[in-house]
């Protein structure tokens, strides 16, 4: 019991000693003020109602009351329960509306920092797993900051005025005695609450593992048929399932007797309140009245007694939460402007990469090492070389989604660190490997980094990615929404509405990594011609795959683990005999047979 | 239009009424447990409506008589009564004892019902899955089929433990109170009753508004959760085109509306609970009004209005429940058809009747004429016959969606063809039992898929036959024992989702040790073209010879060396055999191969 309660303290002091949630009481201070004043102020009333209606049956017993009397009665409980009505209906408003007022601003909060975050930091942090701190946390920080406190603020009046008027009015002892049972449901719903708690996650758990087999199962069911594996699958799957089964009867033993538990001990009270109560009221200590309103009292403290156990797993849990989403915003963003950052309004598109060497963060091997060269605004680059030779983490630099050394990276003639983020960013247009588009209208996910355009200039970088025609295809045409709620797209229309999404921009460097791999060859070609034509002195960087993509660039570089092994044009490349022709040869034999008729 | 509608709408109740007997069923097993269920809460029932009664007699009886002036009465009398009063609280606490236990028996009883119900049914999903096709699993979204076996079942649990039995339950309480206060004072208890019908129009129409309400906040959490999953998943891109700040306002105005829908849900709930305590107090000041008449005139006595009062708080519950659980059997019904809809789905691919079994095979196979379309009249492969003699090695060249890997397909019978024949060992597959078909093929894919476990289980599969000794000669023998035995827990080490954290190589490596446990008589390989790195590639080349011998072996070659070493070559082109025989022949023939040979060399 003494453990218990130093628990609750500090559960409930951590929690509201926390700068955060302080901040927060003081914002909302005056709505929570009105709140819990209304809050007690129908406490009071209510307490009134077995005290009226003692009042009656008393008069009634006696025969020495007038029919108007008891009108007269009734009618006061009436005002009561209206008063009641409007009061709940008004704190409800304000400590419940409040607490989602902060639930919002939470949120916000979470999500503005969330995009200050680098790619570093979501590398190790799984969009899961911050999902479950912007739902499951938050929703446990607001459970404190509404239900806590009116708990703790609906315990404390209620409970007092309640036992108080049981003391006053009706008799000392008898409310001793009836009380101290129910003080066993507050003492057994905090523990119990705990361990229904464990209970409760390790059921979840059993349901994640049920959920995962079945995923694992249904993901790899090629190899269990070719192996003959479906039976002992099933085998399987039943042990996991009984785990299911046997975490939730585990659960259940415990969660249904709470509430029979509860009646039990409200019972109990009651029955002492009949055996005893009814003594004294022979023996006139006390009147029918006040029997008949004492147990009308007993009845209105089985609830305080509950919440005081809820409340104390409430800010256990509410406070557990609120360190783990306090965690998330005191992280420091990683990737900022340097403190030299210049006033840079505009950047012209000449690229110099000089002895860049680069390894990632808590690694201890170099992706890229000792990369050199150089290109001119208004030049295209071209880079080739396998999967995981570090042509991504290249460009990526570029746009720092990871931070270079100081004086490795020179766009327009100025060390990128120098350069104030979003003035870099804006500058260059990017058409990432991955091509991810939201899910939104396609005119909406083409304007996505300007926000402004008009529908000429959407519809001209859709015709200039190609992709115009299969847009007007669809039923609803620029309106189409993509992704999880609409439209499924191919993967050669998400890279072409990837690549209008850059182009609308305009930008002094275009980024292409591997862009049109999933994009028929004459498509590309048209693609290809249109960038050239439109984008005069502009520059272009080119990760590719096939030869065909960048066999026109002014610059193509061959990387091969981290490092430049060759570097210059197609036609010199091709003399060199080296990766790149082999690479060369290889896709000229895949184009034949293509061919083939 | 209305006909329609309204036709539709009788259909829906006809399959609601055949999805109900379906899901009754599943119950039909736990009758007995049922049963016991509910005779356990006719009793509890009937302890419940006995207990007000049991104060109602205490005031009566022994305790009423001492309000006007104790003192008349004597010592011996108030004994008489005090004791009456204490055996009266004390058949209370025994009454409330017995009405615990029973009520956690029967909760139990329910609970345990309803958990084997969903864990028969679970079975079942999942069973039944295991023996669809392939192509069920190509056409059908993964993760709906997830749901089907978890949270659709899920659905069903609580149709079983809430709404089966606990219909009655709701239904003898509120006949039981009313008959009960029918039998003490007509007039007074119809007096009461009034309240009832207020108590339930108004709830139903709050559940109604709630479940509108509840339904848009559904559909609003969703919305602002795929919003933040996705723009966290794709903050790279937002950042990247540095649009923070206007994505964060968005953002703020999706927030914005689902607090409002919150503070609309606050609202209507702030109404209904005080409600019901409006109308609460409104049954008792009709109960103290009348019911104080009917006491001044001797109609009643104080004991019954004392009994009414506290019957008065048992009109709420039923009815509550009753609109709670008409949304679980909505909710159930959706559940329950999704799943008795897949559970319907047939197989595609089963096997004949009498079909033969074949303990091993020789390896012989043969195409006779086979046409084949995944759809329609869209014809992957025309006409195709070719031979293999057992032991053979044979491997397939042609451009991406010439056909070959849908030959392999077939062989294992993942698909059946239009028209033609394909025959192992003379047999026409379709007859052969298809595990015995199978288990004898060794099949290994381009991708290749590891589960999570480790190592060991992933070359065992779950085939426990397979001992430990057995996979370590396997990944011997198939040269992956080497970067195995160099892993920190070797054979234990943990494999994550799908292998990411091996090299398409060792992965590989891997799927050949797989395939050789289950020593199959025949091979097919789709030979992988990822980058693979040169030390690894010699290894797989190396291995794969191994394998070949004594086995006959179909392969997709996308590389001249493979080929050249097979002893016949099949070229497929646009779904048709265009060229076979062994490397030399077709050189002289001059034909595709020859042309794709010399590119081949003429730039070494």
């Amino acid at each position: 019991m003494n453990g218990t309660i130093t628990k609750e303290n500090k559960s409930v002091a951590g929690f509201i000693k926390s700068k955060y949630t302080k901040f927060f009481l003081k914002k909302y201070r005056a709505n929570y003020l009105f709140g819990i004043l209304f809050l007690i102020i129908i406490d009071v009333l209510q307490t009134r109602i077995p005290i009226i209606t003692g009042y009656v049956i008393d008069g009634l017993e006696l025969k020495n009351i007038e029919m108007n009397k008891i009108g007269h009665q009734i009618l006061l409980l009436f005002m009561i329960a209206i008063s009641v009505f409007i009061g709940r209906i008004i704190w409800r408003y304000f400590i419940f509306g409040t607490s989602r007022s902060i639930e919002r601003d939470i949120r916000n909060d979470l999500f503005e920092h969330l995009e200050k975050m680098s790619t570093k930091y979501y590398q190790a942090h799984s969009a899961g797993e911050i999902m479950a701190h912007m739902t499951n946390d938050l929703e446990a920080v607001r459970m404190a900051l509404g239900q806590g406190i009116l708990f703790i603020c609906d315990v404390v009046a209620l409970g007092t005025i309640t036992i108080f008027n049981m003391v006053n009015e009706i008799d000392l002892v008898l409310t001793i005695v009836a009380v101290i049972p129910l003080l066993m449901i507050a003492v057994t719903t905090s523990i119990l609450g705990k361990e229904l708690h464990k209970r409760f996650a390790s059921k979840q758990e059993a349901f994640a593992d049920l959920s995962n087999f079945v995923q694992e199962n249904l993901s790899g069911i090629k190899v269990i048929k070719s192996f003959v594996q479906e039976n002992k699958e099933i085998e399987a799957f039943e042990k996991v399932n009984k785990n299911n089964y046997n975490k939730n009867m585990k659960l259940m033993r415990m969660y249904t007797v709470m509430h029979p538990y509860m009646q039990f001990i409200s019972g109990l009270s009651l029955a002492i309140a009949i055996g005893y109560g009814g003594y004294i009221t022979v023996y006139g200590r006390i009147s029918v009245g006040d029997f008949a309103a004492f147990i009308q009292y007993l009845g209105m403290l089985v609830w305080p007694m509950i919440a005081v156990g809820m409340t104390i797993n409430i800010f256990t849990m509410g406070s557990a939460s609120l360190e783990r989403i306090e965690k998330i915003l005191n992280e420091p963003a990683e990737i900022k402007n340097s403190v030299n950052v210049r006033q840079i309004n505009h950047l012209n598109g000449s690229i110099e990469v000089r002895n860049l060497s680069y390894m990632y963060p808590e690694t201890n091997n170099y992706v890229l090492k000792d990369v050199l060269f150089k290109i001119e605004k208004g030049q295209t680059l071209g880079i080739i070389g396998r999967t995981g030779s570090g042509k991504t983490t290249l460009v990526n630099l570029f746009l720092r989604v990871f931070d270079p050394d100081k004086n490795s990276i020179y766009i327009g003639g100025e060390d990128i660190m120098d350069i104030p983020l979003d003035v870099l960013r804006k500058n260059i247009g990017y058409v990432p490997q991955d091509n991810f588009l939201f899910s939104n209208t396609i005119s909406n996910n083409i304007d996505f980094g300007v926000r402004t355009s008009t529908e000429d200039e959407i519809i001209n970088a859709a015709k200039a990615a190609c992709v115009h025609d299969n847009i007007i295809d669809f039923k609803e045409g620029y309106k189409t929404v993509i992704g999880e709620r609409g439209v499924s797209l191919s993967g050669g229309q998400k890279q072409r509405i990837s690549i209008a999404r850059a182009l609308i921009k305009d930008p002094e460097i275009l980024i292409l990594d591997d862009s049109v791999s999933a994009v028929d060859t004459d498509t590309e070609e048209k693609i290809l011609s249109h960038i050239k034509n439109t984008r005069s002195g502009k520059t272009n960087v080119i990760i590719a795959h096939r030869i065909s993509t960048i066999q026109n660039a002014d610059l193509i570089i061959v990387i091969d683990d981290g490092k430049i092994i060759e570097k210059g044009k197609h036609a010199e490349l091709i003399q060199n005999n080296g990766l790149y022709n082999s690479i060369y040869e290889k896709q000229l034999l895949e184009k034949m047979l293509e061919e083939q008729e | 239009m209305d006909n329609f509608i309204k036709e539709n709408k009788t259909l829906q109740k006809k399959y609601d009424k055949g999805l109900m007997i379906r899901l009754l069923k599943y119950a039909k097993k736990y009758l007995l447990h049922l049963s016991l269920s509910i005779i356990l809460i006719v009793a509890i029932v009937c302890i419940e409506l006995y207990q007000p009664i049991l104060i109602g007699n205490a005031v009566d009886n022994f305790i009423s008589n001492y309000s006007s002036d104790s003192s008349v009465y004597s010592e011996l009398a108030k004994q008489i009564d005090a004791s009456g009063v204490i055996k009266i609280g004390v058949i209370y606490l025994i009454s409330v004892l017995i009405v615990f236990v029973l009520n956690y028996a029967q909760a139990m009883l329910l609970t345990y019902t309803g958990q084997k119900i969903i864990y028969n049914i679970r079975m079942d999903v999942f069973k039944h899955l295991n023996t669809l096709s392939i192509n069920f699993f190509n056409t059908n979204p993964l993760g709906k089929l997830v749901t089907r076996v978890t949270n659709d079942t899920e659905a069903l649990n609580e149709m079983y433990t809430s709404v089966i039995v606990n219909v009655l339950k709701s239904f003898f309480v509120l006949v039981g109170v009313m008959i009960t206060m029918l039998s003490y004072n007509v007039k007074l208890a119809l007096m009461t009753f009034t309240v009832i019908p207020f108590i339930i129009i108004f709830t139903f129409a709050f559940k109604k508004a709630s479940r509108k309400i509840y339904r848009n906040i559904r559909g609003k959490i969703a919305a602002l959760n795929s919003f933040i999953s996705e723009h966290v998943s794709g903050m790279k891109i937002i950042q990247i085109f540095s649009v923070e700040k206007e994505i964060f306002e968005e953002f703020k105005k999706e927030n914005e509306s689902l607090k409002k829908e919150h503070i609309k849900q606050l609202v209507t709930f702030s109404i209904y609970n005080p409600t019901s305590f409006l109308l609460n107090i409104v049954a008792i000041s009709l109960l103290l009004w009348y019911g104080g008449n009917m006491v001044m005139e001797g109609i009643i006595t104080i004991g019954t209005i004392i009994i009414f009062q506290r019957y008065i708080g048992k009109f709420f519950e039923p009815i509550q429940e009753f609109a709670e659980q008409l949304n679980i059997i909505q909710s159930a019904m959706a559940s329950a058809e999704r799943i008795f809809g897949l559970l319907d789905t047939e197989p595609e691919i089963k096997n004949v009747e009498n079909a033969i079994e074949l303990e091993s095979l020789n390896g012989d196979i043969e195409f006779k004429n086979v046409w084949f379309a995944y759809e329609d009249e869209d014809w992957i492969l025309k006409n195709v016959s070719f031979k293999v003699r057992p032991g053979e090695n044979v491997a397939f060249v042609g451009a991406t969606g010439a056909g070959k890997t849908t030959i392999q397909s077939l062989i294992c019978r993942y698909y059946d063809i239009q028209k033609g024949e394909i025959l192992i060992d003379g047999i026409n597959i379709r007859n052969i039992k298809l595990s015995n078909l199978r288990i004898n093929i060794g099949q290994m894919l381009q991708d290749v898929f590891l589960f999570s476990g480790d190592i060991k289980s992933n070359i065992r599969l779950k085939n426990d036959e397979i001992s430990d000794e057995d996979i370590v000669d396997a990944a011997k023998y198939v040269n992956a024992d080497g970067f195995i035995s160099k892993l920190d827990n070797k054979y234990d080490e943990t494999v994550i989702e799908r292998g990411s954290s091996f090299s398409a190589g060792q992965r590989q490596l891997i799927s050949f040790a797989r395939t050789l446990a289950f020593k199959p008589s025949i091979l097919i390989l789709d030979e992988a073209t990822a980058n693979i790195d040169t030390e690894t590639e010699s290894l797989i080349q190396d291995a794969l010879k191994k394998l070949m011998i004594g086995r006959t072996t179909l392969v997709v070659a996308h590389r001249l060396s493979t080929i050249q070493n097979a002893d016949k070559i099949i070229v497929m082109h646009k779904g048709e055999i265009r060229e076979e025989g062994t490397h030399q022949e077709l050189l002289s023939n001059k034909g595709i191969y020859y042309k794709l040979y010399k590119l081949q060399y003429e730039h070494v």
